[in-house]
């Protein structure tokens, strides 16, 4: 079997994870759907998202410019990336010039897409992670499980056993609250004390040269303006024209990650400490990262650049739920993921990731910035079927029925959804429904039942 | 050719036209929450009690009143008299002789007073920019974070917070206080910053800086 399909099988074993992962994005979703009822015109505002994300995608090259010029006028260092490799050498060449021995790392995806954790070790840079969720899968020695919750495969006994074991004067009461008191313990004097401040950035606006973090633990700003040095490592399509532009797409960022009518704290650096100023750094280095994007911009994934990494897509997702983000095996898990580890680690290895979605569409309902998320994952079935990826099974259009077919719990979500999708979605999709990939390309589907087999059996049982 | 130059020889614009019409077209009547504009300090005072912000407010006139407000908390709170002052010449008139005054902000300072530009009744955020006299460090090591806002410097929504031209070095908008769901999606407050966020609004404007 696929080593996907041994990840998949070893998250579905795992009964924890599936507890783990079922509190915090369950609690998510809640939230989200709050904020966004008690919001006006919440699709008219995905709309003007959406609009913001395509313009700036149209004219990036412009953008980026623009941004660059206004950045350096402030004074801040701006570096090009074409690839992660790139990316790393520029910061640990930085570090290197500074002669940093520890860095303060404020959460960032790009970071880990670029593999920054990795490369300081192998610099022989000590790397203090500040965001609590980064803090713990450090200590883990683990990968993020999620975009905005890394440490969301973790229950609080796990949490605890860990803390006692690594920090200096770890919590005594097993609560929530003095595991959180015993991390800022630990971690305020490593953030003040750190040479270097890593972090990414939420938004870069092209009109001022500003990079823009949200945090709601205030972690940021602790690990970014005391040190000598602040570095940041952006994807290029972060960009935004102008701090108005910026506003909406915080406003949805917040929403629709958290469900709160915005991050706690929200700032924008221009540049390095001015004269007089009593504290920031002394330099700020901004390196411009591509790594794939112009590639997606040209080859038909234009609209996945619009992603403002706020994680919703997973949260409702039903494979993700099931099987928790270690089992995507990339940087970014679920629907999202499944878009993007194909570009990021190539189809090949990759390939298996867009099959494992029930294409349902609720990723699409909810992402903030409407990207076609199950259109993308389709986009990627079809190139692996033109280019002979698929194996044999695959190839002869049982593949998807079966790999659903061999993991019951995932079957049944997989064929209560399509036939939501088949009643939303009409004859049109039925025929190109790849729940059973290949299969309905050469069959007509029944017309569904109201519920599945399945679902009938269960809730009878239940009644 | 070198990383930039191939970057930018990719991404030639895929539209006509200058990009900047159409960054504005797309800024014209934004969704975003109601805000009565008849009732800003309401507004925003009803905010800053909601549980997600969880901060407490207090009412003075003038600026001579500010440091019995803040002793006022001080003893409300249990918390020994001693104060971060940042060095703002503003506050250089009024009478801080009850207080142990701290001129330099330590790794864990337990309060810290801060003057915002301006506050946003939309989402209850205070608003601060970094200058030679306000240093941007102590908002984020203390305990209880008090912060002095002229009630008339209450601004609608997020856009009109914003600075135009050339910025200062950090703009910042600070919306309750520090807090984490990282474990189990639970909330705890205070993770790495403030715990507690104190919010005194002064009636008659302060001297110009
Ligand atoms: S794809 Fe959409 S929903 Fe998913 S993380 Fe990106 S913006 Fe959010």
């Amino acid at each position: 079997m696929s080593d996907f399909g041994d990840r998949v099988d070893l998250a579905l074993a795992d009964p924890i994870l599936k507890i783990a992962v079922e509190r915090t994005a369950g609690t998510a979703e809640a939230k989200r759907a709050l904020a966004v009822d008690a919001f006006p015109d919440f699709e008219d505002a995905r709309d003007r998202a959406a609009a913001i994300k395509d313009h700036v995608i149209a004219h990036l090259g412009a953008y980026l410019e623009e941004f660059e010029a206004n950045a350096i006028a402030a004074g801040a260092q701006v570096h090009w990336a074409r690839t992660s490799d790139e990316a790393c050498k520029i910061v640990i060449d930085i570090c290197k010039a500074a002669g940093a021995r520890t860095v303060a790392r404020s959460k960032s995806m790009l970071g880990e897409e670029i593999g920054l954790p990795h490369a300081l070790a192998e610099a022989g840079i000590e790397r203090v992670e500040t965001d609590l969720a980064e803090h713990i899968i450090q200590l883990a020695d683990e990968r993020p499980s999620h975009i905005i919750w890394p440490a969301m495969h973790k229950t609080r006994e796990q949490v605890s056993l860990l803390f006692k074991a690594r920090h200096r004067s770890p919590h005594q009461e097993e609560t929530i609250a003095a595991m959180a008191e015993s991390a800022r313990r630990e971690l305020r004097t490593q953030m003040l004390g750190a040479d270097v401040g890593i972090s990414g950035a939420n938004f870069l606006i092209a009109d001022t040269g500003a990079v823009c973090t949200v945090t709601n633990e205030g972690n940021a700003e602790l690990s970014l303006v005391p040190p000598r040095v602040h570095i940041v490592t952006a994807g290029i399509e972060k960009i935004v024209p102008s701090m108005p532009h910026a506003v909406h797409l915080l406003r949805m960022l917040a929403r629709s990650a958290t469900g709160a009518a915005l991050t706690q704290y929200t700032t924008f650096y221009t540049g390095p400490r001015r004269p007089g100023d009593r504290d920031g750094p002394e330099q700020m280095h901004i390196v411009l990262v591509d790594n794939g994007r112009t590639t997606m911009r040209e080859e038909g994934l234009a609209e996945m650049l619009r992603c403002i990494r706020c994680g919703a897509c997973m949260n409702h997702c039903v494979v993700f739920r099931q099987i928790g983000g270690h089992a995507y095996g990339g940087t970014y898990p679920g629907p999202m993921g499944a878009v993007l580890t194909p570009v990021l680690d190539g189809l090949p290895k990759s390939r298996e990731l867009p099959n494992a979605c029930t294409l349902n569409g609720k990723c699409q309902e909810v992402c903030p910035v409407r990207i076609p998320l199950p259109t993308l994952l389709r986009g990627w079935r079809e190139k692996s079927w033109r280019e002979g990826l698929e194996p044999k099974t695959m190839r002869a259009g049982l593949g998807v029925w079966a790999w659903f077919a061999r993991r019951p719990a995932l079957y049944r979500l997989a064929s209560g959804s399509a036939l939501r999708a088949m009643r939303v979605l009409g004859r049109g999709w039925i025929r190109r429904l790849p729940l059973a990939g290949g299969w309905t390309d050469h069959r007509d589907m029944p017309a569904p039942e109201a519920r599945s087999f399945m679902a009938q059996y269960k809730s009878g049982r239940r009644r | 050719m070198n990383a930039r130059e191939e970057i930018l020889s990719r991404l030639k614009p895929t539209v006509p036209g200058p990009a900047a019409i159409g960054a504005d077209a797309l800024l014209i009547a934004p969704e975003r929450p109601f805000v009565d504009a008849t009732a800003l300090e309401e507004g925003f005072v009803a905010k800053l009690s909601l549980p997600s912000i969880a901060a407490t407010h207090d009412r003075i006139d003038t600026l001579a009143d500010l440091p019995a407000a803040i002793l006022r908390y001080c003893i409300e709170q249990g918390l020994p008299p001693a104060l971060y002052l940042p060095p703002d010449a503003r506050l250089s008139g009024c009478d801080w002789s009850p207080f142990a005054v701290h001129e330099a902000a330590a790794t864990e300072e337990p309060v810290v007073l801060a003057v915002a530009r301006c506050g946003i009744a939309e989402t209850g955020s205070l608003v601060f920019e970094t200058a030679p006299d306000a240093p941007m460090l102590p908002n984020f090591v203390a305990l209880h974070h008090i912060v002095l806002l002229e009630a008339d410097r209450i601004v609608a929504h997020l856009e009109e917070a914003t600075l135009p031209g050339p910025q200062p070095r950090a703009h910042y908008w600070v919306t309750g206080v520090s807090g984490t769901t990282d474990i189990e999606g639970t909330y705890v407050r205070g993770a790495h910053g403030p715990r507690f966020l104190h919010v005194i609004l002064v009636r008659a404007a302060l001297p110009r800086r």
